[in-house]
């Protein structure tokens, strides 16, 4: 589903070139659940962004459900992002002047879809995640996990293959970080690939495998000897 | 287009929205009336005289008072005009299209017809005046030598030396005699009754001020003398003008040396004084109108700016779920078009009522239903030109705004 090989990701500034991602390599297959940890500014977010095309990249080689995206234009990535995948962000990202239902209407818009076929989508995705009654709310007017949930309803109306999430919990309290992950193992179930960039080790341990980013590359945790010092500090928190 | 959200998003920004809608109301509003009434002075200044205007001259010498031998001199003051080379016709007039001061007469079709048929009718007096003015007489004769009287001869005697006979201009004939010819009619002009004797195709009266009824005049058998304002009416050939006006204050000087010319122009220039203030104020209309649409152009740019800015991070999630640039840029054309058929629709209520104001106060017509939609495609484009640049930022948000703020 997502096979990224030798991949680069160099950000220059008129001072310095950070490499967010040098050799990195990850094969997310059709229908996992993945969770990408690391620690912070490790690139994990640099990941997700090339991974849902909103970025390119600068070296290396990218292959989404089989196509290779450096070769594509905006237009295409575009159409890619509408149709296969949906985002979760950790600031949910609902446009504050849109109500719950016109928001989660935003991609299925761009996807050109009829009207009917819209209003059924949107009220089924509100139902899964629990919000029918508050289509006509404003998002100022719903609690943090309210909105992450109407987020959620949005990434899934437009049903994607790949689902991609960016600490989607990491505004949130443990009970209200606990019905979304929920609600996201549950989407898993149904058949959806999930990646999901994650801080909180107790969410990373209930993914199918985990995926830890250190200083822009994949590392196998038993090997890297960096590890020791990080599980303990994981350890330290928890 | 997606219009239903957008307009739910306005509605979310009342405030703001309404200042650019109210400023587009207000621009289309004025800058409706303003097109209206430079339409309408540049028709007025477009109004035909009826005359060769590019071979006339117009010489405005002071008389010394009323003389015993006025008539001979003028007489001979004409004949010497015509011995200058290059000039083709002369006389002596009492008024000509676009001068300043008029002569002017009611009309009644019987004397004891209470109310005039015609209130104000210009008359215009002076030998040959349908030959030097190069007026196309259509119906009818011109007049005769012996048909004509002196100014002051007609002037003092009361009815008795009037003239008896008139020629008037086609537009007076078919107002008058709407289903008929008006050769051989009889009119009268103030107390004294004429017979129509031949219809001039266009003169157009001086001072006007009602443009409608401006090609209303009548002509009567008086020959001139220098009083009250007439002048020396000169026609040459166009290229001749200049040398022909110049040879003519020398020889009008040469016949009588304490002679004062006060004025010596071409028509081209009396027309152009004429008008002078119409285009003046046609070009204020145009400034002031300009003036508007910049200003209102600029709130245009200045709130779109602002709204791009505003919802940078709102672009690049749209972006992110799926918007093509063109998406993003499509969506700041609709908004402003949005905005603007609000404030256009809004704004021919109010070019209605400008209009109205107008017309209860400075008698204007009513505004042609077609400055509407002139007005309407014209701030359309306005708002699409100003919002152009802002929308092409806009488009330009890269997705991953949506991550990183
Ligand atoms: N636009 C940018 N320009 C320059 N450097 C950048 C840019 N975006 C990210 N970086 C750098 O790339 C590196 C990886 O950043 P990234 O956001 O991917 O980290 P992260 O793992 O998501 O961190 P966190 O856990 O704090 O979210 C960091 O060193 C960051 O400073
Ligand atoms: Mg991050």
């Amino acid at each position: 589903m997502l096979k990224m090989t030798h991949l680069a990701k160099v950000y220059r500034t008129e001072v310095v070139e950070t490499y967010a991602l040098r050799d990195f390599n990850i094969n997310v297959k059709e229908g996992e659940f993945v969770a990408v940890t690391g620690p912070s500014g490790s690139g994990k977010t640099t990941f997700l962004t090339i991974a849902g095309l909103l970025e390119t990249f600068t070296g290396g080689e990218y292959h989404l459900d089989g196509v290779e995206v450096s070769k594509l234009d905006d237009n295409a990535r575009s159409r890619i992002r509408n149709e296969k995948i949906g985002f979760i962000f950790q600031a949910f990202n609902l446009i504050p002047d849109l109500n719950v239902f016109d928001n989660v209407e935003v991609p299925l818009r761009y996807r050109g879809m009829k009207s009917a076929e819209r209003k059924q989508r949107i009220m089924d995705a509100l139902e899964r995640v629990g919000l029918a009654s508050r289509a006509k709310h404003y998002p100022a007017e719903l609690s943090g996990g309210q909105q992450q949930r109407v987020a959620i309803a949005r990434a899934l109306a437009g049903s994607p293959r790949l689902l991609l999430a960016d600490e989607p919990t990491g505004n949130l309290d443990t009970q209200m970080a606990r019905s979304v992950l929920e609600l996201l193992e549950e989407i898993h179930r149904e058949g959806a690939t999930i990646v999901m960039v994650t801080h909180d080790p107790e969410l990373a341990a209930r993914a199918q495998r985990n995926v830890h980013v250190i200083d822009g590359q994949v590392v196998d945790l038993a090997e890297d000897p960096r590890f020791h010092a990080n599980a303990h500090l994981v350890g330290a928190n928890s | 287009m997606d219009i239903l959200p957008i307009l739910s998003t306005l509605r979310r920004h009342k405030v703001t929205a309404a200042l650019v809608i109210l400023e587009i109301a207000l621009t289309c509003a004025i800058v409706c009336n303003a097109v209206f009434l430079v339409g309408q002075r540049l028709d007025n200044i477009s109004t035909p005289s009826g005359i060769v205007e590019n071979e006339l001259l117009q010489i405005t010498a002071n008389g010394i008072g009323d003389q015993p031998d006025a008539h001979a001199r003028i007489t001979a003051d004409l004949a010497g005009l015509r011995q200058i080379s290059g000039v083709d016709s002369v006389t002596m007039a009492n008024q000509v299209p676009f001068g300043s001061s008029s002569w002017n007469s009611s009309i009644k079709l019987s004397l004891d017809q209470k109310r005039p048929t015609v209130q104000s009718v210009t008359v215009y007096y002076g030998e040959d005046i349908p030959k030097v003015f190069g007026v196309e007489i259509i119906a009818g004769r011109a007049f005769q030598t012996n048909d004509y009287t002196w100014f002051d001869d007609a002037a003092k005697s009361g009815n008795a030396t009037f003239p008896k006979i008139a020629i008037i201009s086609d537009a007076l004939a078919r107002k008058l005699f709407p289903d008929g010819n008006a050769v051989g009619k009889t009119i009268v002009t103030g107390t004294n009754e004429v017979r129509i004797v031949g219809v001039v195709k266009r003169l157009t009266r001086p001072s006007i001020m009602d443009y409608s009824t401006a090609g209303y005049s009548m002509l009567l058998p008086i020959r001139m003398t220098m009083s009250m304002g007439a002048s020396f009416i000169i026609r040459t050939q166009p290229a001749e003008r200049e040398r022909v006006l110049a040879a003519a204050v020398t020889k009008l000087k040469a016949m009588d040396n304490r002679r004062v010319i006060t004025e010596k122009r071409t028509f081209d220039d009396v027309r152009k004084a004429y008008f002078a203030s119409d285009r003046a104020m046609t070009g204020l209309l145009i400034g002031v109108c300009v003036a508007l649409m910049i200003v209102t152009a600029l709130g245009i740019v200045g709130l779109g700016s602002f709204w791009v800015a505003q919802r940078r991070r709102q672009i690049g999630v749209r972006r992110a779920l799926g918007a093509r640039r063109k998406d993003i840029l499509r969506y700041f054309q609709t908004e402003n078009f949005l905005l603007a058929t609000i404030g256009i629709v809004i704004g021919m209520v109010m070019a209605f009522g400008i209009n109205l104001l107008l017309m209860a106060h400075y008698e204007l017509p009513r505004l042609p239903a077609i400055y509407f939609p002139v007005g309407a495609v014209l701030l359309w484009l306005l708002g699409q030109v100003a919002v152009l640049g802002p929308a092409l930022r806009a488009a330009s948000v890269p997705p991953v705004v949506a991550t990183r703020g």
